[in-house]
């Protein structure tokens, strides 16, 4: 399948802002499954693009500087991706959950896909005992690792209510736990906390969502802005394979990867600083369009 | 004191009775039985000074510790508190501390090539002898450092570390502190202090000196920068932070700009310092705050107290010391592995053992630790709060019992790589001076400071500071709850050198200015001079309202018209609040109201609340005021006592003292720097504005006697006027004297003269020789005074003149000063949905 997005950000301050510096993540990154064919970004008004240090996640990040006074900055991020990731299976030789958390201790890898950089609690995601408690219920030490999260991802949709504006960016993942609702956002961190928590390795991801369903299927969750889901080191054979507990589903083919880190700080995409006052306003319009479908894939049908 | 022959001395008796307490391992007793003598000197040096009462040396020492402003705040308290001390020194000598020194030198050259190989190739967890997941655990490692090489070659330029030594006399190292390690200011401030009280005996006792570990620090920073005579900030997290105090003293001992992340910008990559003269290069920066906030475009986005963009500067060479992600190895966890590696990267054993140490992410090591659990220290490997230990500290494993032992037991299964094992360490003691007026045996630990010097070696403080506990385990207490702090000294042989302090001749530059001034002191300063005017002017104006009162029955109370006019100005200056304006004030209980209102009350320009405003700016501004400065700012308000007129009138004397000692401090000891300029022209333009005010309500063309009286009370011009004037009260005369006469400096015109020099002085942002906004209104003002005359004041020329003095802060404020209604902030991050 071959996806074109459209990503646009507009922010509106009620007092021209004089200078702002920002980080954007929009660039999808490669990943299994998918590549990067086009990709194109417009500022308005005219911005200095740079290429910062990198962050040492996978994310594409862009530095803007907007020096010219501005009332309205407005990002428009355009990709045209190809995406070919088959639905993951579980199989009856998957490593326990056990094994894998001893694993990911032992793996001598430092780079930023290995298991290590993921394993622990990072500044936006604690890991919360009760939180672990309750993941706990349905992961088991010897569970097959994929079976295990698949269920737990669908145990957050089927036992969390979705509803936008009762949590923030900045909402700590214990408060949406212990409300039982948020977005996609809360979901993942919730589940990136219990897993963590069970010394397994789970990494954050921001990305897309096709807006429009496949005939006869049911429109996703979070497709009309940027997604946020969880990605799971599953042993050194499978790799980091993902969970959308928002849906409670497993990413394939409807899932376009845009950054991953260990939470949502290093992935966010559009971060940064302006000199001003306060009074901001933030419209985003998120827009997947499938372009063609491929040759037809035997793995939908696990759906 | 004499002591009389045959008889045991004062200090025998101490030793004795010292000894009988002390238990084996103890400091003194295992030098003493060695033969070292300096503890005997030491004691009896003390005696000498004191006539025999430790108790006397104690207070001493605590005096100076008051007089030097040590003072530290506690987490979540917003006042500072005077830093504990306990008078008696540690006294180490010189051929033991050499170990330490040695083996602190080799510690520190470790961890530099540690990081070298984490933040490098990372060769070391390729092939195992380091888990990835050791480094990868620590909240303090950053990924975004990987690849980036530290301008000037190194990461580490300053390195301290905690020392436990056993009752066997053995050192050991208990922890690593490399992020922004505190305590080389507490260091050099206990020694200051102790030095001041116990003068000679310290040369006596050939204690080595610490002044050349700090010029070695300084050296070593000038010298990873790329331009020669390099300018240099200390950037703290501000004055909230737990250490400011100590920030602020380093900062002006070495000579360095106190800086916060507001007063720094980063242009085309290369890092600067807001000034009054523009944006000035700084080359490098000695960072008290933690990576996590220095940089919101490279680390943490909410960050609020970093330099956007900073990372860029270090790209380009700017220096941080020390690097951001070296904390990286400060994990507990990594003292299991540490001995190993000293051998494959120095080649050497560890010369200073680690508190022994079992990391649990090793299978083998972790069902070491379950089965040992009853003999050792459970800690969290990498600091923070793992679930098995809730409160994040450290306990004995036979100590946790039932739920507690479940829940530890239940974590370290599923996240062992959280935890470590430790060997319980027994601390050896030395002498402390506790209330009790006799030296006791206390355990300790010893905080010891390395410096990278001019050459890049390891310089290490001969000296430190060590801690002091009543609690067995002393790693628990945090200083300030129970514990205490003593200076330690490195004592020599032979007499010291007495060389240190002063830097060899000719290698310094002469300068006679302190550098450029940052914009934020510059506003800093200008406002403390505003609000100590505005302090003294709410004074008169409490003073004329009580003065008014006190003599009601002898008949010399102000004319009630008089009086009304000062209960107004009270309450239009801001001094009392609006609501408590008697709208017709009747009688002199009113006036006296008004008056304490003025003083306790909660105004805007009340007394009380400028005395805590100036606080808060001088300790903002801290590093550029003076001892003397800064100790009557920190003097809180006169206890509040009997709520009469003439008790208030008492207080209100006892406060015009205190504002009367800072004005003459500003005029006599500041240096003519521009910051003392800006300083005195807050002073001048908070005058003028009061002057006019004064003369708009005083000074009318229907004016009475008593107005008149009071008018020149108020602004400290009777005798002026006596002395011109011998022929009583007249309206114009009184008027020119307060508002055109340029001789008097209490006038008008006296305040625009001076705010004119001043701002003729200070330096100019364009050199195309157009004059600049303030100089064109202090122009103007300068004008309207020439133009002026005494019998045409009127009350619309006089707003007029008001006005433009309003107008000429607000230019200073726009040209000199941060901008701060457009401060940093985190742009809106998008949701995820």
């Amino acid at each position: 399948m071959i996806y074109a997005i459209r990503h646009t950000t507009r922010f509106l301050y009620e007092a021209p802002v004089r200078f702002a510096r920002c980080n954007l993540r929009l660039r999808p990154i490669d990943w299994d499954g998918q590549k990067r064919e086009r990709y194109h970004l417009d500022i308005t008004p005219h911005a200095t693009i740079s290429t910062p240090l990198p962050s040492g996640y996978p994310a594409n990040t862009v530095r803007v500087v907007v020096d010219a006074p501005a009332s309205e900055l407005v990002i428009e991020s355009r990709s045209r991706i190809v995406v070919n990731r088959p639905m993951p299976q579980i199989l009856p030789d998957d490593p326990s959950v056990g094994e894998i958390a001893r694993l990911a201790r032992q793996v001598r890898d430092l780079s930023m896909t290995a298991p290590a950089n993921y394993m622990f609690a990072s500044p936006m995601i604690p890991i919360e005992p009760s939180i672990v408690t309750w993941c706990a219920e349905t992961v088991n030490r010897d569970d097959g690792i994929v079976a295990a999260c698949f269920a737990l991802a669908k145990r957050i949709k089927a036992e969390f209510r979705y509803k936008s504006g009762v949590t923030d960016t900045d909402t700590a993942p214990i408060d949406a736990f212990d409300r039982r609702t948020g977005v996609c956002q809360d979901f993942a961190q919730i589940m990136i906390s219990g897993l963590r928590g069970l010394g397994l390795p789970a990494a954050y991801v921001s990305g897309y969502l096709r807006t429009l369903p496949p005939p006869g299927k049911q429109r996703l969750v979070g497709a009309d802005a940027t997604h946020a889901w969880v990605l799971v080191w599953c042993g050194p054979a499978r790799g980091w394979i993902g969970f959308d507990p928002t849906n409670g589903i497993m990413m394939a083919g409807d899932h376009i990867v845009a950054a991953v880190g260990r939470d949502y700080a290093d992935v966010s995409p559009i971060d940064g600083i302006f000199l001003g006052r306060n009074g901001q306003r933030v419209d985003v319009s998120v827009d997947v369009e499938p372009i063609e479908e491929e040759t037809p894939r035997p793995t939908r049908k696990r759906r | 004191m004499a002591e009389l022959p045959g008889l045991p001395t004062r200090v025998e008796g101490w030793i004795a009775s010292y000894l009988a307490q002390a238990g084996e391992g103890d400091v003194m007793r295992g030098d003493m039985g060695r033969g070292a003598r300096w503890w005997n000197s030491l004691l009896e040096g003390v005696a000498g000074l004191t006539g025999g009462r430790l108790a006397l040396l104690q207070e001493r020492v605590e005096r100076q510790i008051n007089e030097i402003g040590t003072a530290f705040r506690l987490p979540d308290e917003s006042e500072e508190r005077p830093w504990p001390v306990s008078a008696l020194p540690l006294l180490i000598g010189e051929d033991e501390w050499r170990g330490i020194a040695e083996g602190v030198t080799q510690r520190a050259a470790l961890l530099e090539s540690l990081l070298g190989d984490i933040y490098g190739e990372q060769k070391l967890v390729a092939d195992g002898a380091l888990p990835a997941s050791l480094v990868a655990g620590s909240p303090h490692f950053w990924r975004s450092m990987i690849g980036i090489d530290p301008p000037g070659g190194h990461r580490l330029h300053i390195y301290a570390a905690d020392l436990g030594r056993g009752p066997d006399g053995e050192w050991r190292v208990l922890a690593d502190h490399v992020r922004a390690p505190t305590g080389a200011g507490y260091a050099l401030e206990n020694r200051l202090a102790a030095s001041r009280v116990m003068g000679t005996l310290q040369q006596r006792l050939h204690v080595q000196r610490l002044a050349g570990f700090f010029s070695a620090f300084r050296d070593g920073l000038a010298a990873a920068c790329n331009r020669a005579d390099p300018r240099i900030g200390l950037l703290t997290p501000g004055r909230y932070n737990q250490s400011y105090a100590e920030q602020a003293h380093l900062a002006r001992y070495l000579g360095l700009l106190l800086v916060e992340g507001e007063d720094l910008a980063v242009r085309e990559g290369r890092l600067y310092v807001r000034t009054i003269e523009g944006l000035k290069r700084i080359d490098a920066l000695w960072r008290r705050m933690d990576s996590r906030f220095i940089d919101p475009l490279a680390f943490d986005a909410t960050s609020a107290i970093g330099v956007p963009g900073l990372m860029d500067a270090v790209a380009n060479g700017t220096v941080i010391a020390n690097a951001p992600g070296v904390g990286v190895v400060e994990s507990t966890a990594l003292g299991a592995f540490l001995p190993v590696l000293a051998r494959r990267l120095t080649g050497q054993n560890l010369l200073l053992p680690n508190i022994a140490t079992w990391w649990c992410g090793q299978e083998n090591e972790h069902a070491l630790v379950r089965s040992d659990i009853d003999h050792l220290l459970i800690a969290p490997a990498f600091g923070g709060r793992p679930g098995g230990l809730r409160d994040g500290r450290a306990r004995l494993g036979a100590e946790m019992e039932g739920e507690a032992r479940r829940l530890l037991i239940e974590d370290m299964e599923r996240r062992p790589q959280d935890y470590v094992g430790q060997e319980v360490v027994r601390l050896s003691t030395m002498p402390a001076m506790l209330a009790e007026g006799t030296p006791l045996p206390r355990p300790f630990t010893l905080r010891v400071f390395a410096a990278r010097d001019g050459v890049g070696n390891w310089a290490v403080m001969p000296g430190g500071f060590a801690r002091l506990s009543d609690t067995a385990d002393i790693r628990a207490a945090v200083i300030g709850e129970g514990a205490f702090s003593a200076d330690v000294c490195v004592v020599a042989h032979k007499p010291v050198e007495q060389v240190s302090r002063l830097p060899a001749g000719g290698k310094v530059a002469i300068r006679r200015n302190p550098g450029t001034l940052p914009s934020r002191a510059a506003d800093n300063l200008f406002w403390l001079g505003r609000y100590l005017e505005r302090g003294e002017a709410s004074l008169r104006l409490v003073r004329a309202a009580l003065g008014g009162t006190i003599d009601a029955d002898s008949g010399a109370a102000l004319a009630p018209e008089t009086a009304k006019r000062v209960a107004t100005l009270l309450v239009s200056s801001g001094a009392v609040p609006e609501k408590e304006e008697g709208e017709g004030i009747t009688d002199h209980g009113d006036v006296r109201a008004l008056a304490e209102a003025a003083l306790d009350g909660r105004g805007i320009a009340s007394v009380k609340t400028l005395l805590a405003t100036v606080r808060a700016i001088g300790e903002g501004t801290r590093d550029r005021l003076s001892a003397e400065v800064w100790r009557l700012l920190d003097t809180g308000p006169p206890p509040e006592g009997a709520k009469d007129s003439g008790a208030l009138l008492d207080r209100t004397t006892r406060l015009q003292e205190r504002f009367s000692a800072l004005a003459g401090l500003a005029a006599e000891n500041m240096g003519r720097t521009a910051g003392w300029r800006f300083h005195d022209l807050g002073r001048r333009i908070e005058r003028g504005v009061l002057i006019c005010r004064l003369l708009r309500t005083f000074a009318p063309d229907e004016a009475l006697a008593d107005d008149l009286t009071t008018l020149l009370d108020l602004c400290d011009s009777q005798i002026s006027y006596r002395s011109r004037y011998l022929s009583g009260l007249a309206l114009e005369p009184v008027r020119d004297l307060i508002a055109l006469d340029p001789f008097n400096p209490r006038s008008l015109a006296y305040q625009v003269e001076r705010i004119g020099w001043h701002l003729g002085v200070l330096p100019k942002l364009s050199d195309d020789g157009m004059p600049e906004e303030h100089d064109m209104i202090a122009a103007d003002l300068a004008g309207s005074m020439a133009t002026a005359t005494a019998a045409r004041l009127s009350h619309t020329r006089i707003v007029t003149i008001e006005n433009k003095f309003y107008a000429l802060s607000e230019a200073i404020s726009r040209r000199f000063f941060l901008q701060g209604s457009e401060s940093l902030r985190a742009a809106g991050m998008t949701r995820l949905a």
